[in-house]
C-alpha cells in the first residue's frame, strides 16, 4: 500500500516534468523522425532530453540521465531505436512522447484481455510470425481467456480495420505507442519492469504511528531490554562465528554472488534448478563443496546422503545411516503408522541379534528398549542422537579423505554463465518440468527398491558362516 | 476520439444472429401448435404422434443450440461494454486533464497530427461526419459524459443481475489464431449492413 501511495506522488510529479517538456518556448527541442516515405513530427534525442532535464531540475548529467531513464521505463517516453530497452541515451537516438491514453498516471489496471488484443492485432500484422514470449503468452491467454476468445478475436480485428481509417504517418506512431504500452506493461523476457510493486501489504510501515508519547517510550524500551540482554551475553566468541559463517557462505549465496549458470529468477531459465536437482548423476563443484562445510550440510543434501551412503556401504557400516534415515522418518511420519515403524526398527536395528545391529553404549540403548515399550513420536531421540554424533565424528571425516567423495569431487560439473545466446537458444527448447506428483510417486518406488534390497550385515554374515559346520 | 473503438459493431452483429435462431425456434413452436390442435379429433393418427415427438425433439435440440449460442452472444456483448465503459471513463480523465478552450493549450507532442474523421464516420456508419459548430466541450460536454459513464455502469449492473450466466463457462467458437483467417478487406461490411447495426447503437448507447 505504501509503495503505491509513493509511486502515485512519484507519477504526478513526472506527469508536470513531461508537461513541461512539452512547452515550444521552454520546452525540449524536437525534430521529425525520418522514415521511408514519411516524416513523422515531434522526435527528441536523449542529449536533448538529458540536458533540458538536468536545467530545469538542476542537477548534473548522471542524474538527469537517470531521471529521464526513469520517466522511460514509466512509459512517458519511449525510444524509437531499440524499443525493448527502456533507457535515455545522452546522444543522438530518439524518443518522443507517450500518449496520455498510455501513461501510468492514473494507474489504469492493465488488463489481459487488453492484451490479448494487442496479441492478436500483432497477430494479424505480422502474419502469424510472433515474437517467442509473446507467442507463449498467446497460447497462455489463449487457454485461461478461452471464454472470451470470440470478442477478443472481433475487437482484434475491428480495431485492425479502424486503425486503416488513419493516415499513413498516424497510423506508423500509433503501432510505435501500443508497443511501448506494452514493453512496459508486459515487459519481454530478461528485462526489469520499473511497475513491479511486489506484494501488497495490509499495513502501510511508513504511515506515521499515531501513538501518545507514553506508549511510544513504552514501547521502545520494551524493545530495547532484549537486546540489550542479547548485547551483554553476545560473547566474542559468537562474533566471530557469525563472521565465520558469513565468510564461509558469502560465495555460495545467490543474493551476494552470482549463481551458475545463471539465476532462473532473472533469466526465466530453469538449468541451475535441473542442475542441482535432488537425485543428479553429477553434482556441481559448488553443491559437493557445501558438503565440506558441515556434517548437517552433507545429510541434509539428499545427494550427498547418497553419496555418504555409498561411502558407508563399502565400509560396511551402512547401519547407522540407516538407523538415522529411519528414525527421521518415524520423527515426521504419520501418527498411524508410527507403532509399527517403532517396532520395525527394533527388530532391524536394536533387538539382540538384529540383522543390523547399530552400536550404542549401554544405557542409552536400556532408555531406548523401556521407551519403546509405549512408542512415540521421539522415542528415539535419544538413540539417533548418538549415532548422529558417531557419525560425525567418525565416519565423516573418512568420507572427505576417502576415494568415494574424491571421485564425486573430481567428477562435479562447474557450469559456464550463461550469455544472451545460450538463453534464447535455452527459451527456444523448453519444455515443461515433470509433475511434482510423478517425481513423489518415483521417490517412493526408489525408497521401496532401497528397502528391498537392504544390505545384509556383515557382522550377521560372519556370525552365520562361523555357526556352518566347517 | 481516435481510441473510439467499434464495440457496437460487434453487439450488433449479435442481433443478427439472434434474429436466425430465433426464426427457427419460432417456426418449430408455430408448427407444434397446429399438430397439438389436431390431437384427439379425427386427424388424429400414429403419424400425428410421431410428428409431435420429432418436432418436439426438434424445438428442444434448437433450444440448447440457441441457449449455448445466447451465452456467447452474452460474453460477446457484456465484454465489449466493459471495455467500451473503461474508455469512457478514461475520455472524461484526460478530457479534464487537458482542457481546449484554453488560451494556450498544452498537448502531448506524440508525433500524431493528422485527423480522426475517417474512424469516427466508420463508428457513425455515415460517409462523412457533421460538427457542430459551437460546443462547450470543456464543460458541458464533459459532464454530459460523466451522466452517460453512470447510466452504462448502472445498465451493465442491472443486466449483470439479471442474467445468470456464467461468463467463464463459455466455450469459444474460435480457435488460435483465427484472426489470420478471413479476409481483412474494408468492403467485407457493406454499408447497408452497417445501416442496420447503426440503430442498435443508439439503443445501446442510451
Amino acid at each position: 500500500m505504501c509503495i503505491k501511495v509513493i509511486l502515485s506522488h512519484c507519477l504526478k510529479f513526472r506527469k508536470s516534468v513531461v508537461l513541461e517538456m512539452q512547452d515550444p518556448k521552454s520546452g525540449v527541442k524536437s525534430q521529425p523522425q525520418r522514415l521511408v516515405i514519411t516524416a513523422i513530427p515531434h522526435a527528441v534525442t536523449g542529449e536533448d532530453i538529458v540536458n533540458w532535464l538536468s536545467e530545469r531540475l538542476l542537477v548534473d548529467t548522471e542524474e538527469a540521465r537517470s531521471v529521464g531513464s526513469m520517466l522511460a521505463a514509466l512509459g512517458y517516453i519511449y525510444p524509437l531505436q531499440q524499443h525493448k530497452r527502456l533507457v535515455i541515451r545522452a546522444d543522438a537516438s530518439l524518443y518522443r512522447f507517450q500518449t496520455p491514453y498510455f501513461w501510468p498516471t492514473q494507474q489504469w489496471p492493465v488488463e489481459d484481455t487488453d492484451y490479448a488484443i494487442y496479441l492478436a492485432k500483432r497477430n494479424i500484422r505480422k502474419k502469424g510470425i510472433l515474437e517467442l514470449h509473446e507467442q507463449e503468452q498467446y497460447n497462455h491467454l489463449h487457454k485461461w481467456m478461452n471464454h472470451k476468445w470470440d470478442f477478443i478475436v472481433m475487437q482484434a480485428k475491428e480495431q485492425y480495420r479502424a486503425a486503416k481509417e488513419r493516415k499513413k504517418p498516424d497510423r506508423v506512431v500509433f503501432e510505435c505507442q501500443e508497443r511501448a504500452y506494452w514493453v512496459v506493461h508486459r515487459p519481454p523476457p530478461g528485462t526489469v519492469s520499473a511497475m513491479d510493486f511486489g506484494l501488497e501489504r495490509r499495513a502501510d510501515p511508513n504511515a506515521n504511528q499515531v501513538q501518545g508519547e507514553e506508549t511510544g517510550k513504552l514501547a521502545h524500551s520494551s524493545f530495547l531490554i532484549p537486546l540489550s540482554r542479547n548485547f551483554s551475553r553476545c560473547s566474542l566468541f559468537s562474533v566471530v562465528s557469525l563472521v565465520k559463517y558469513s565468510s564461509t557462505y558469502q560465495s555460495h549465496d545467490p543474493f551476494l554472488s552470482r549463481p551458475l549458470p545463471s539465476n532462473p529468477w532473472h533469466t526465466d531459465d530453469a538449468t541451475y534448478w535441473t542442475l542441482n536437482s535432488h537425485n543428479v548423476e553429477t553434482p556441481t563443484k559448488q553443491r559437493v563443496e557445501r558438503w565440506t562445510f558441515s556434517f548437517a550440510e552433507l545429510l541434509s543434501d539428499p545427494r550427498g546422503r547418497d553419496d555418504f551412503r555409498l561411502f558407508l556401504k563399502k565400509e560396511f557400516s551402512g547401519e547407522n545411516l540407516a538407523f538415522w534415515e529411519s528414525c527421521e522418518d518415524l520423527k515426521w511420519g504419520t501418527a498411524a503408522t508410527m507403532k509399527e515403524k517403532a517396532e520395525q526398527i527394533y527388530k532391524t536395528f536394536l533387538a539382540r541379534g538384529a540383522p543390523r545391529w547399530i552400536n550404542i553404549d549401554g544405557k542409552t540403548m536400556e532408555i531406548t528398549i523401556k521407551s519403546l515399550k509405549h512408542p512415540h513420536r521421539y522415542v528415539l531421540d535419544a538413540a539417533q542422537t548418538h549415532i548422529y554424533m558417531l557419525m560425525k565424528k567418525d565416519s565423516y571425516g573418512r568420507y572427505l579423505k576417502s576415494p568415494v567423495f574424491k571421485e564425486t569431487q573430481k567428477k562435479a560439473i562447474a557450469p559456464e554463465e550463461h550469455n544472451d545466446s545460450q538463453l534464447e537458444q535455452n527459451a527456444r527448447t523448453r519444455r515443461p518440468s515433470l509433475s511434482p506428483i510423478v517425481l513423489r510417486q518415483l521417490e517412493a518406488e526408489r525408497r521401496a527398491k532401497m528397502a528391498a534390497a537392504a544390505p545384509v550385515d556383515i557382522t550377521q554374515v560372519m556370525s552365520k558362516l562361523s555357526r556352518k559346520p566347517q | 476520439a481516435m481510441q473510439w473503438k467499434k464495440a457496437v459493431f460487434l453487439s450488433a452483429m449479435g442481433k443478427e444472429e439472434c434474429k436466425t435462431m430465433l426464426d427457427a425456434l419460432n417456426k418449430v413452436t408455430a408448427c407444434y401448435r397446429h399438430l397439438v390442435i389436431a390431437l384427439g379429433s379425427t386427424s388424429d393418427s400414429q403419424n400425428l404422434r410421431e410428428e409431435l415427438k420429432r418436432t418436439r425433439k426438434k424445438a428442444q435440440d434448437i433450444s440448447k443450440e440457441d441457449r449455448a449460442e445466447y451465452e456467447r452472444l452474452w460474453v460477446l456483448f457484456s465484454s465489449s461494454m466493459e471495455l467500451l465503459e473503461v474508455d469512457m471513463k478514461r475520455s472524461l480523465e484526460i478530457g479534464q486533464d487537458f482542457p481546449l478552450k484554453v488560451p494556450t493549450r498544452h498537448l502531448i507532442q506524440t508525433g500524431m497530427t493528422g485527423s480522426t474523421t475517417t474512424v469516427a464516420a466508420r463508428a457513425m456508419s455515415v460517409q462523412n461526419m457533421k460538427y457542430d459548430a459551437d460546443s462547450n466541450i470543456d464543460t458541458t460536454d464533459l459532464r454530459d459524459l460523466q451522466c452517460e459513464i453512470g447510466q452504462v455502469s448502472q445498465m451493465m449492473e442491472e443486466m449483470e443481475m439479471k442474467v445468470q450466466v456464467a461468463p467463464w463457462a463459455v466455450e469459444a467458437k474460435q480457435e488460435a489464431g483465427a484472426e489470420l483467417k478471413s479476409n481483412m478487406s474494408v468492403g467485407n461490411s457493406s454499408v447497408g449492413v452497417i445501416s442496420i447495426f447503426g440503430c442498435c447503437f443508439q439503443v445501446l448507447y442510451i
